[in-house]
Formats: C-alpha cells, structure tokens, sequence
C-alpha cells in the first residue's frame, strides 16, 4: 500500500472550490499542510476552519472561486496564509459582514438562520482565528486574505 | 584484399575514429556522426567507419526510442500520482462531509460528530437534527463531540443552542464526549450550560439513558 500513500503537500496550492466536498477537501489539505509546515494539532485544525469558513463563503455568496493556500517555514513561526478570490458582488458593508449572526444587510433573522445555510459567523470566525485579515475589492471580484501565525 | 594484407592507416584518422566513439560514448550522436561521414576515402579501413556509422546511428536511435518511453512512463506516472492524491482527498472529504444521525434505540438518536465543523456545517447539522427528532418523534438525542478536538467560539456556542432547541422539541439532548479544549472555549465565553446535560464519553450517555429508562419503568432494552 506505500503507492497510495498521499505524497507530502507541496507549500503552495490553488484550489478551484466549486461545492461543499471541495469546501471539506480543502480543509482537510490545509491542515496537512500547516501540520507539514510545524503547526501543532489545534493549531492546524483552525486553519482547516478558517479554510472551510472562506471557501464555503465562496460557494454560498459566489457560486464558487479560487483558494490559495500558502505554507511559509522561514520565518520564525511557521505560517500558512490563505487567499480566497472570488469573481462575485463586492461585500458591500464590511464591518457589518463580520460581525456575528450578521451579514451585509444587518442582524439575520433568528428563525431564518438554519433555512439559510449558514450561522452568519463564519468571517467572524475567520477574524478571531487569523492572525491578519485583509479584504481587497478587486477588479474582477474580491480577494479575501487571511494569516495564520503557528 | 587478401586476408594476410597488411594496410597502412594515417594515425589522424584512426583518431577521428575515436574521437567519433568517444562522442557516442557521451550520447552526443550529431558531432560523432558527423566526424564518422567526413571520412571520404575508398579502401579496406573505410568499410570499419562504415560499419561504424551504422552502429552509432542505431545506437543514437536506439536511446532516443528509450528517453521518449521514460519520458512517457513519467507522465503516466505523474497522473497517476494526482489521481491517487484526488482519490485520497475525496476520501477525506466523505469522511469530514458525512454527519449521520443514528437511531440506536427506539426514540434514542446519536449524531457522532468528526472531522471539521465550521459555522455552516453545524448549521445543517442542527437543521438535520432537529428535523430527525420531530420525524422520529425521539425522546433523546445524543451529539458525540470526541472527534472534534477545535471549534470558533461562535461554533461551540451554537452547538449548545442546538442542544437547548431540542429540549424545547420535548426531548432531551446529551452532549458527549467535550474535551479540554472545547471546555475551555465554553467556559471562556460565559456559555450558560443550564438545561444542557454533558458526559464524558458515548457509553456513559447510553448507560445513563438505560438507568433511566429502568427507573421509569420503560423497559429500553425490549424496545429496539
């Protein structure tokens, strides 16, 4: 069975996420690689969040994007940074969007919220778990950045 | 020419001889070949550089025939690498995806929980749940968080929303299996616990239903 063990994951990847397995498969990658890059356990399992949380605004608000995941080990802490790009709508009220139960349009509905798919926590999630946020508006659509210290 | 002839050879072109062996030697085919055909003398040496010619031409062709297999080999092999990651990756994907809900009793469901959660699976996980108890018409409903060692604040905090919302539905709601990291990520954001029962793992969850179960007079074990 050595032929099928996954060869180790190269510090840079780009992921094409188009629904929830490449969400999860995603996350599963990114963990193994900030394993790989000297992350301890719990450390890594939040970057598989902040991965999920950024690629599954991707499929919900974009229809699907890019991801690209970054392992750095020459500094002194390892870091791994990830960058989700999308050629969706911009978000319109940012300081609104990341906050908890919220999105662009202000506080959501209690009773909406299961039927929405989402709690409305993930940026928030992103933003407590990352050591630097970044959003850029882009030409073609937005470019959400996130870095995660090990 | 008669066998016992003896000939004489200019030492320049036994030279270029060797010179044109010893750029085959180091597969640099042209320049051997091209010193090879630049003999332009007619006698019994000729025909040797001749059959030279003809040898390091086949060799040349023979060696370039095995590069482009090797090559080939090597892209067959990458593909087969990456489908064999995706394989891997999918596998993992099915594993993380995968959120079962399990009747192991009558009225008894059990949703183990493993690999990531993130804010939007725990929202379908609850809608998942809920639904199933209403369906089922459950009594109890036990969520197995042993698997799951890291979750966003607002995640955990969820969770126990999820297990206040299924009392609400008239059932009863066991979270197992919290570790040391999550109860301290409950602990540190002042989540209020009343109404929400915790144990330690899956099997003291299911021996404390049947106790119950006893002491109510429902006999649990007869009916599954």
């Amino acid at each position: 069975m050595a032929l099928l063990k996954a060869a180790p994951a190269p510090p840079v990847r780009t992921l094409a996420i188009r629904g929830r397995s490449d969400v999860v498969s995603a996350g599963s990658l990114a963990r193994r690689m900030a394993l790989e890059a000297g992350f301890g356990h719990r450390r890594a399992r939040e970057v598989a969040i902040v991965v999920c949380e950024l690629a599954s605004n991707l499929v919900r608000h974009a229809g699907g994007g890019t991801l690209h995941l970054e392992a750095a080990t020459d500094g002194p802490r390892p870091s791994i940074s990830v960058s989700a790009r999308d050629a969706g709508p911009p978000i319109v009220d940012l300081a609104m969007a990341v906050v908890d139960h919220c999105d662009c349009g202000g506080p959501i509905d209690p009773a909406l919220l299961l039927r929405r798919g989402g709690l409305g926590t993930g940026l928030g999630a992103v933003l407590r778990l990352a050591d630097l946020f970044e959003y850029h508006a882009t030409l073609e659509g937005k470019d959400i950045r996130a870095l995660l210290l090990g | 020419m008669n066998e016992g002839e003896t000939i004489e050879i200019p030492y320049r072109r036994i030279q270029r001889v060797i010179e044109a062996l010893s750029y085959a030697s180091v597969d640099e085919f042209e320049p051997s070949l091209e010193l090879l055909r630049s003999f332009d003398d007619e006698d019994a040496f000729s025909e040797l550089e001749t059959a030279f010619t003809v040898f390091v031409e086949e060799l040349g062709e023979a060696k370039r025939a095995l590069k482009e297999a090797l090559e080939r080999h090597e892209v067959t092999n990458r593909e087969l690498e990456g489908k064999l990651q995706t394989i891997e990756l999918q596998q993992a994907a099915i594993r993380d995806l995968s959120t079962p809900i399990i009747e192991v009793w009558s009225g008894v469901l059990c949703l183990p929980v493993v690999g990531i959660v993130d804010s939007q699976r725990s929202a379908e996980m609850t809608e998942t749940l809920l639904e199933t108890i209403v369906a089922k018409q459950s009594r109890l409903a036990i969520v197995d968080i042993t698997g799951i060692d890291v979750m966003d604040t607002k995640t955990a905090d969820h969770f126990i929303k999820m297990a206040k919302a299924v009392r609400l539905l008239g059932a009863d709601c066991i979270i197992s299996g919290i570790n040391p990291a999550i109860a301290q990520t409950l602990t540190h954001i002042g989540v209020d616990l009343t109404g929400v029962r915790t144990l330690r793992s899956l099997r003291d969850a299911l021996q404390l239903y049947l106790r119950e179960a006893d002491q109510l007079g429902m006999n649990a074990r007869t009916a599954v």
